[in-house]
């Protein structure tokens, strides 16, 4: 979790340092980055965190619709398979998207300056 | 909620509609011989009605664009009279050994069994289809 919200906070630090390379003399562009993005990071860390408690609130919400038929609700069969089945998709979406941010984080630490 | 898997609301609600219209078959095969029924009359066969979910519709319920589910609209009698059968050794035949037998026809219901049971599979295979569409979804880009 750590390294993927530090991510955008990198980059401006990387943009400045990239200016002050010695190649690039002129001063004409000052396009002055915020050193920092509070509002950025914390709504990307906000996003990501909400995708977390989604993909639980719907695991839960399927353990209990299992535990409701196990203990003889009048829950139908599909109704739990259902659920249990979007519970899996969308815990597979939360790890696609944590394996596509941990590739790009893995990509920017390649790259050689 | 996020919709991760497409149209599994209305395949949902239409499996429930199938769920309850078995219950309903089952009702009827397993009281075929029943003569006293609890109006003391012989057992009516019921049968179900579907309706699309237009209430829910109308009040906004679902969400913008997407179809009314089905439901079950009410569950009827099959307004058909009793079978007459000469039988005088039931004690319910009347004086002239008839007795009134419920006017469900077997063949009927086992015919509307398999009807409901194949509706059933193919609501299971939407739902196996929208879960392998949003799998190989999911896979794009990877290697």
């Amino acid at each position: 979790m750590s390294p993927i919200s530090s991510i955008p906070a990198i980059s401006p630090d990387l943009m400045s340092q990239i200016e002050r390379l010695p190649g690039m003399t002129d001063a004409t562009a000052p396009t002055a980055l915020p050193t920092a993005m509070p509002a950025d990071s914390s709504s990307f860390s906000s996003l990501l965190g909400k995708m977390v408690s989604e993909v639980d609130a719907q695991q839960q919400s399927s353990a209990q619709s299992v535990n409701a038929l196990q203990s003889g609700a009048n829950v139908p069969l599909h109704q739990a398979v259902i659920s249990m089945e979007e519970a899996s998709v969308s815990f597979q979406l939360m790890v696609e998207v944590r394996n596509r941010l941990l590739e790009s984080y893995q990509e920017i630490m390649r790259m050689s300056m | 909620m996020i919709q991760i898997l497409t149209g599994i609301q209305n395949t949902a609600a239409a499996l429930d509609a199938e769920h309850t219209r078995l219950d309903v078959i089952s009702q009827n095969i397993a009281n075929a011989h029943t003569t006293h029924d609890v109006d003391g009359k012989p057992y009516q066969r019921q049968v179900v009605v579907f309706e699309t979910a237009l209430q829910n519709a109308m009040t906004g319920n679902t969400a913008s664009g997407s179809l009314p589910p089905i439901q079950i609209a009410k569950i009827e009698r099959d307004q058909r009279p009793p079978v007459q059968v000469y039988d005088p050794g039931n004690p319910e035949a009347d004086a002239q050994g008839l007795v009134s037998m419920p006017n469900v026809n077997i063949h009927e219901e086992m015919a509307d069994l398999i009807s409901a049971s194949r509706t059933y599979d193919a609501n299971l295979a939407v739902v196996k289809n929208a879960r392998s569409m949003a799998m190989q979804t999911l896979s794009i880009g990877r290697h």
